[in-house]
């Protein structure tokens, strides 16, 4: 029933699944450390959690490994629109919490659309721009900024959700570069971006929520107000700080137990792994996701066909931004946005979501030759 | 193509350059600065306090203990309270309602509204709920025997620091080792205590005082002072052999629950800190002397018929003419012209010496605060008078300590002491550590004069002696009565009215197990020590021994008592852990 040749299986991509798993693992172990309790003897169970929601990644990864990614490619529009209409639905019937509305409540379990969202605006964007020849021109760069770029980022930035919505309009700009467009247009577009964008950006300012200018303007000076809006920029640069050369010790950390860091298990994971791992361990865990971008970009360079490569830069970009915006949150290089470290820091549609992102990557790689039967 | 490949991995590694450079620059170059703040923020400086030692008797009765209140605070900016709300917690607390209105008005943000109040009345603030108004634990001192022994003990102040008496001397001891601990906490600003800081508990003191003695003696004293009407009184009794002050009573006196409530002077521990001219009881220090210097023997007669001496030009008096006295009877009597005579034998420098060696003129050392070394001038300084002033208990000035101090010398044997209200230390109530030292015994004076001393000692409790009153039944007393006259600053000569009668004394004779003094400053109607103080010394005494459980001397198993020179019957009845358990 389930045909799977015998070659698929020897050219899986071990190498890139013992990172993730690795990363994983890691990421496991520090939120225990971080939700650790100092006052009471309970035990929260986010590390659970975590394994868990690996666990149902890890048998999403296989599902997607098992079927050629064709199968993508033909029904990438129709998981589009679905994808849409479930960020419709967020919108409508979505769960609010944290002065955003970004969730959907199952039941049994609450997710968060936006996350699977990236993967099917990927693999819908890649058909697209693999069904043009050359370049793109002006009429389908503009249509594929308004179907692929436009229109999720308006509705993510409505939930709101301000760090997905530009990641998700970056991956839109990243592709279509990568698969060009008419120099003509691209160079009036750039001088018309130049004009627009300083007085656009006046106007998007005030419509951005408190918050989200709060956290702007703390990133410029954190020190400004410690306790307020700075405090997690502030608190973040403490924690990574304060591990010098070796860390902490593993459990040994006290920022994230002592609760002075907020979001400690999610969005600041790595701050707590900073701390007790200190710039050894960081740069350990550095050489990891290093291995892991550029495991994807080779898997882009070397897919049998342009859906192939595009989804592979699409996800390999993906992955690439979140980790560089969280681990230049966490440092203190930019501003606190709400994005979370690829397979470290505790979620569950996120930690899904990237191992079924993973599993396309192992998929394309796999079948990179055309086989002869 | 294949430069659009370059240029991707050159982002990629430019990125992680660039990240790990401002990894290094946070985690190496800046970290002193950002532990140091980790740190900071996750310690404080915290005073914490501690709970103070409880205070026992020596049998393990407990005089001093903390009692659990809490203190209400307000924080000016969370104040939120309407005016009835304010009326109500002014009626719960007792303050005054403008009061509070003026100190909500004037006072800093953080303020006291008041402190140590009975758990009952703070649970019924917090039903009033109004914000800003807080209440946090605070231990309250509180002395289960109200006045008794409160010259002892003393006590403290609302911050719980000791001010007088051993709270103040041991202040250290009780609250071991307090002070500010660091302490960490977490982002909300809860604390986290180790155990031994949460409970920190000072040591727990075992007094020598006997709560029962004590009792018996502040009865006693109260009563004689209705009776004789007197300004002031004081009573020490102590154990001779070892110095363990069992009881101490002064009247007038003061409730250490409410110190602040009483006149300074009434906090006084006259028995340390009021020097008298001791009167007759200081011829202790010129017969003990002469017979030690052997310049007389227990059977000389001394011609006393004159009934008076001149010395340097002054005429001293006998109160009643004697006739020709033996040295014993000139202790019975009192006589002054013997003693004075006695001391002429001895010569000024000896009976400084001995002066000195009675332990006058100096402090006991006992471990309270306030004690006066009292006045033995030098040889030096006398007239010609102050041989027979100085021999008769005049030109001196003593504490009832000392006198009682030097008594027990001939009590037990020769023996110096050193007297003392605290036993030691535990740390906690059942199971006793006790650690009683016993000092090398220093012999003071020889065993015939002390022989001789203890029988002209009981002969003046005898037929024919001047404390008759202090006989107790079935016990023979030896002791000496001191009457003497109160010398006016403000007119510079003896008042005629005011006088402060004194009885030392030890009982029973043969073998004491206890020594005390009882000296009543102008007493009313009567001035005689043989009158006003010897009775008191008897009322105690019986009672004491009678508490005490010494059988009578008497009776014929008297002889089965366990009593030796270091060891007294006192220990050996009154076994701390035993009581205890």
């Amino acid at each position: 029933m389930i045909q799977i040749n015998r070659k698929y299986i020897k050219h899986f991509d071990w190498y890139i699944f013992l990172i993730l798993l690795s990363i994983s693992l890691i990421g496991v172990f520090t939120i225990y450390s971080a939700t650790r309790p100092i006052i009471t003897n309970v035990q929260q169970n986010y590390y659970t959690k975590q394994l868990l929601w690996i666990c149902i990644g890890m048998v999403g990864l296989i599902a997607v490994v098992i079927y050629d990614y064709a199968w993508l490619r033909k029904s990438a529009y129709v998981f589009y629109i679905f994808g849409i209409i479930l960020l419709l639905l967020v919108l409508l019937i979505g769960k609010k919490g944290m002065g955003a509305q970004r969730w959907i409540d199952l039941k049994i379990i609450v997710f968060q659309p936006s996350d699977l969202f990236k993967i099917v605006l990927i693999v819908a964007l890649a058909r697209y721009l693999s069904t043009i020849r050359y370049q793109l021109t002006k009429g389908s760069f503009a249509i594929a900024l308004v179907l692929f770029g436009f229109l999720p980022f308006a509705l993510i930035i409505k939930q709101p959700h301000l760090g997905t919505a530009l990641i998700t309009f970056s991956i839109f700009v990243f592709l279509a570069l990568s698969k060009g467009i008419e120099k003509k247009f691209l160079i009036g577009l750039t001088i018309f971006l130049a004009i627009v964008v300083p007085l656009v950006s006046k106007t998007m300012w005030n419509g951005l929520k408190e918050y989200q200018k709060n956290r702007i303007v703390a990133f410029i000076d954190p020190a400004i107000d410690p306790k307020g809006m700075g405090y997690q920029i502030e608190q973040s640069k403490v924690t990574a700080g304060s591990g010098m050369i070796f860390g902490k010790g593993y459990l040994h950390g006290t920022q994230g137990p002592l609760r002075f860091l907020p979001e400690k298990h999610t969005d600041f994971i790595f701050s707590v792994f900073a701390e007790e791992w200190g710039f050894v361990g960081c740069t350990i865990m550095f050489i990891l996701y290093f291995m892991l971008f550029i495991r994807g970009i080779d898997t882009a360079l070397k897919a049998k066909d342009e859906f192939g490569r595009y989804v592979s830069i699409g996800i390999t970009f993906m992955l690439f931004m979140y980790f560089i915006i969280n681990i230049g949150m966490v440092l203190g290089m930019m501003p606190v946005v709400g994005v979370p470290i690829p397979f470290m820091s505790y979620g569950g549609t996120s930690t899904i979501t990237n191992f079924l992102a993973v599993g396309i990557l192992i998929n394309i790689r796999m079948r990179r030759v055309v086989m002869v039967y | 193509m294949r430069r659009r490949n370059t240029i991707i991995y050159g982002i990629v590694i430019i990125s992680f350059l660039v990240v790990l450079l401002r990894l290094f620059d946070l985690i190496v170059i800046e970290h002193d600065r950002f532990s140091k703040r980790a740190e900071d923020q996750s310690t404080t400086l915290e005073e914490v306090q501690v709970r103070r030692g409880l205070i026992f008797d020596r049998t393990g009765r407990r005089l001093a203990v903390n009692l659990e209140q809490n203190s209400v605070y307000c924080y000016k900016r969370l104040l939120k309270a309407s005016d009835e709300q304010l009326t109500e917690m002014a009626q719960l607390l007792g303050i005054d309602y403008d009061n509070l209105k003026f100190k909500l008005e004037n006072s800093r943000n953080f303020f006291w509204l008041k402190r140590k109040v009975p758990v009952e009345i703070t649970e019924k603030l917090n039903t009033l709920s109004i914000g800003g108004i807080g209440v946090s634990p605070e231990a309250k001192r509180d002395y289960t025997m109200g006045t008794l022994a409160s010259h002892v003990i003393g006590f403290v102040d609302i911050d719980n620091k000791g001010i007088d008496g051993i709270e103040k001397l041991y202040n250290g001891d009780l609250i071991d080792k307090g002070g500010t601990f660091s302490v960490e906490k977490d982002a909300r600003g809860n604390k986290f205590y180790t155990e031994n800081m949460r409970e920190r508990k000072g040591k727990n003191m075992v007094l020598t005082i006997d709560v029962g003695l004590q009792y018996i003696v502040e009865r006693e004293l109260e009563l004689a002072l209705e009776k004789w009407k007197a300004e002031s009184a004081t009573v020490v009794m102590l154990n001779p052999y070892n110095g363990e002050i069992l009881a101490i009573a002064n009247r007038p006196t003061y409730d250490p629950n409410e110190a602040g409530k009483y006149n300074p002077s009434n906090r006084r521990n006259r028995a340390i800190t009021d020097l008298y001219e001791p009167g007759s009881t200081f011829k202790i220090v010129a017969t003990s002397g002469t017979l030690e210097e052997k310049l007389v023997k227990p059977t000389d007669m001394i011609d006393c018929s004159a009934g008076a001496i001149d010395v340097g030009g002054k005429r001293i008096k006998d109160a009643h003419r004697h006739g020709v006295l033996s040295f014993m009877q000139v202790i019975q009597k009192s006589s002054n012209v013997g003693t004075i005579k006695l001391a002429q034998r001895l010569g000024k420098d000896t009976l400084y010496k001995y002066i000195k060696l009675f332990g006058f003129g100096k402090k006991t050392g006992i471990d309270l605060p306030g004690e006066l070394p009292g006045t033995a001038k030098h040889p030096k300084y006398w007239s010609g008078v102050s041989i027979g002033a100085m021999a008769i208990g005049q030109e001196v000035g003593v504490t009832p300590l000392q006198v009682v101090t030097a008594y027990s010398v001939i009590a037990n044997g020769g023996y110096a002491i050193q007297p003392h209200v605290v036993r030691g230390f535990t740390y906690d109530d059942t199971t006793s550590t006790l650690d009683v030292k016993e000092d090398e015994k220093k012999r003071l004076v020889s065993k015939n004069t002390v022989a001789t001393m203890r029988a002209a000692l009981m002969m003046v409790t005898q037929q024919g002696g001047t404390a008759t009153y202090a006989e107790v039944e079935g016990n023979h007393v030896a002791g000496k009565t001191g009457t003497a006259q109160i010398f006016d600053r403000q007119l510079r000569h003896y008042s005629s009215t005011d006088y402060v009668s004194s009885f030392v004394g030890f009982v029973p004779a043969e073998k004491p197990v206890l020594s005390m003094i009882v000296v009543v400053w102008k007493p009313r109607g009567a001035i005689y020590g043989g009158v006003v103080a010897a009775p008191i010394f008897k009322n105690i005494a019986e009672k004491a021994l009678s508490y005490l459980n010494i059988p009578r001397e008497d009776m014929e198993d008297s002889n089965k008592l366990y009593v030796d020179n270091a060891k007294t019957l006192i220990d050996v009845s009154y076994n701390y852990n035993k009581l205890n358990n």
